[in-house]
């Protein structure tokens, strides 16, 4: 009778690392592991550059130190597109968001439904299909010409502009839906309440809606930005040799230069700078939600 | 309103198809059906078709709009081998990047036959990758041209048959630019300022820089290299130069994104045919030429099926279909008679058979030294911005 207590105890204590176990194991098998593979390749030399697996560990940490000094424009131009995509994003993002979920009445699965449609259709089709639409003969640009915003030979592919338009574009989903969740979370009584207490409207949206959608801008900033910091496919469809990102670099040194070293360390560089970025931003925030 | 009742005359039939038409088709449709297990199964299944091939089937890659059509048809049912034809080579080092692994550990790769370019092939020569053709399975063999003989990225000429060569040169759209071109130095016109597009084929794009800087590109170093480096290095970071493409410069050449580009003769010669602003030159200070070879992978055993791939191909009266066809130069020997049978123009034609005093003009990029190569290939990805 003790026994079968004493079994019911361990049980209980044990019982919350069992149900852990599916998701440690996968962190352990598919995070853990790889990134220690990568982490021994980064720090490997190759002997013949055409057996690029053929990688030899030496502690060589002058791959680190070679690949900043080296690839410092492309990282610091990641960094900027992608931070300007994630405040494009939010521009755009959150007034749509606000409007569906407050303004959105019956039309409100319709509109999310619109927001998610382009989905449907490949990331690589869509791009591209910018690529038409931005054409310099095309519609768009000659119309921006017309009226001046442009100049006589103003273009809008391979420019900063058409990168980080590509990635504004392809990300905003992102954006809106956490953005929409948390607003679609929030009580209309409560803005009505700040209005009794004759909060003007902008100071309703300050003081309630804004605090309260936060964790959704936050959320939609990091589905964002970390995947727009690492994306290469609008620089190679819409950008030109000097809007290369350092994802552009990642995918050249893999590929093409075989240098899966010095591949490995940039990936390494990214993600210790995007943690970095993303834990002092959710500091600067302050999101318990996000961070515990 | 009359489309409408067209459909209804027809009955449900889709308009267009006789009801005995549909019948017939679907009779020869579900024919193949039955019988395509038959074809996958075993290659005899082809042979009864065929006169007395080897059966069995071979698996081919090969680059982007590279055959005719009806040449992939009439391979099968001329020799009795079934044909699997992939069109997956976008760029030499992309192909290598993803085949390095399974090749270098002896492992199949899917594929019997394998067509990059000669440099690459010397590569794959050189490191075991690929094997020693059955010459002797290849009579027609014997019909390739001299100038292929013995090359220098395969110097006994044992391992390689080239599929097909061409120039490298620059092709415009006439409407952006306005002018005809004639020099490489046209791309650096301050006129077609982010209009201008150069290959992400190193030697092709460097091939031209280095004549244009009056350096010989067949027997080019990293050193004599410099001047043509920094001459694109000033464009790209200037501004002059909007893209490195792949074999997708087409596109921007054909939407009038491009006033000018380095690109390929049989490309242009096709595209031509569809859009009349556009214009292929073999630049002032010369072109490049290339040749894309035909090489048998490791560890494939179909070695009477690879002989008559290449054997298929280097007939002469298929080398003229297919090269007629694609814009390319054969390097089969002896093919101007049944090309003018296809087309009299053809011969006359300087992408597909260039005279003499054009052939002067053509240079082959050398080989280079492994150390040179990595130099050569690290500075043009700094220069392209990657």
């Amino acid at each position: 009778m003790a026994g079968t207590a004493q079994q019911g105890a361990r049980r209980r204590r044990f019982a919350p690392y069992g149900l852990l176990s599916p998701g440690v194991i996968w962190l352990i098998l598919f995070f853990l592991v790889p990134l220690g593979y990568l982490l021994r390749a980064s720090l490997s030399t190759r002997p013949n550059r055409f057996v690029p697996n053929d990688l030899s560990f030496s502690w060589h940490w002058s791959t680190y130190s070679d690949a900043i000094s080296q690839f410092s424009g492309q990282f610091q131009r990641s960094f900027e597109y992608a931070g300007i995509t994630t405040l494009l994003c939010i521009a755009i993002g959150f007034p749509l968001a606000y409007v569906i979920a407050f303004r959105g009445g019956k039309y409100k699965s319709l509109l999310l439904g619109l927001v998610v449609i382009p989905f449907f259709t490949t990331f690589l089709i869509r791009t591209i299909a910018w690529k038409t639409i931005l054409a310099d003969t095309g519609v768009v640009v000659s119309v921006l010409r017309t009226i001046g915003v442009l100049g006589e030979n103003g273009r809008l592919l391979a420019t900063p502009a058409g990168v980080i338009g590509g990635l504004t574009y392809n990300f905003l989903p992102f954006m809106i839906l956490p953005i929409y969740v948390s607003l679609e979370k929030i009580d209309p009584d409560l803005v009505a309440a700040a209005k009794d207490l004759y909060a003007s409207p902008g100071r309703a949206f300050r003081k309630v809606v804004l605090p309260l959608a936060l964790p959704g801008v936050i959320a939609g900033s990091l589905l964002t930005f970390i995947p727009a910091c690492g994306d290469f496919v609008n620089a190679v469809f819409l950008g030109s040799p000097r809007t290369t990102m350092i994802g552009n670099v990642v995918q050249n040194q893999f590929l093409v230069q075989l240098d899966y070293p010095t591949a490995a360390a940039l990936g390494f560089i990214l993600m210790v700078i995007i943690t970095v970025a993303v834990l002092l931003y959710a500091r600067i925030l302050g999101t318990e939600d996000l961070t515990g | 309103m009359s489309a409408r009742r067209r459909n209804r005359a027809s009955g449900s039939m889709p308009s267009g198809v006789t009801r005995r038409e549909f019948i017939t088709r679907g009779g020869a449709t579900l024919g193949g059906l039955a019988l395509a297990p038959a074809l996958l199964s075993s290659g005899r299944a082809f042979a009864s078709v065929g006169a007395d091939g080897p059966g069995g089937k071979v698996n081919v890659l090969n680059w982007p709009l590279y055959i005719d059509k009806k040449s992939k048809k009439d391979f099968s049912k001329s020799t009795g081998v079934a044909l699997k034809y992939n069109e997956g080579i976008n760029d030499n080092n992309e192909f290598f990047a993803k085949y390095q692994e399974e090749l270098s550990q002896g492992k199949s790769i899917g594929f019997d036959v394998v067509t990059p370019t000669s440099w690459m092939a010397a590569r794959l020569i050189d490191l075991g990758y690929v094997q020693k053709l059955p010459l002797g399975d290849i009579p027609n063999s014997a019909n390739l041209a001299p100038v292929f003989q013995n090359p220098a990225w395969d110097p006994t000429g044992e391992y390689s048959l080239p599929w097909q060569t061409g120039i490298t040169g620059i092709a415009y759209n006439i409407k952006v630019t306005k002018r005809e071109l004639t020099s490489v130095d046209d791309l650096f016109d301050k006129k077609f300022k982010g209009k201008i597009g150069v290959l992400s084929e190193m030697r092709d794009t460097m091939g031209l820089m280095a004549l244009s800087e009056g350096v010989d590109p067949s027997t080019i170093d990293f050193a004599q290299a410099k001047g043509a480096f920094k001459k694109l290095e000033k464009a790209s970071n200037g501004g002059q130069i909007r893209r490195f493409t792949g074999n997708d410069y087409q596109d921007d050449l054909v939407a009038g994104n491009f006033a000018a580009c380095v690109s390929w003769s049989g490309d242009v010669a096709q595209l031509t045919v569809e859009n009349e602003d556009l214009r292929f030159v073999i630049p002032d200070e010369g072109g490049m030429k290339w040749a894309d070879t035909m090489l048998w992978a490791t560890p494939s055993n179909n070695g009477p099926q690879v002989a008559a791939w290449m054997n298929y191909f280097y007939d002469p009266v298929n080398a003229a279909r297919l090269a007629n066809d694609i814009g390319y130069i054969s390097p089969v020997a002896g093919i101007e008679d049944e090309i003018a049978k296809l087309d009299s123009a053809a011969v006359d034609n300087p992408l597909l058979f260039p005279p003499a005093d054009v052939q002067a003009r053509l240079h082959a990029f050398g080989q280079l030294s492994a150390k040179d190569e990595e130099k050569f290939d690290n500075r043009f990805a700094e220069i392209a911005g990657a």
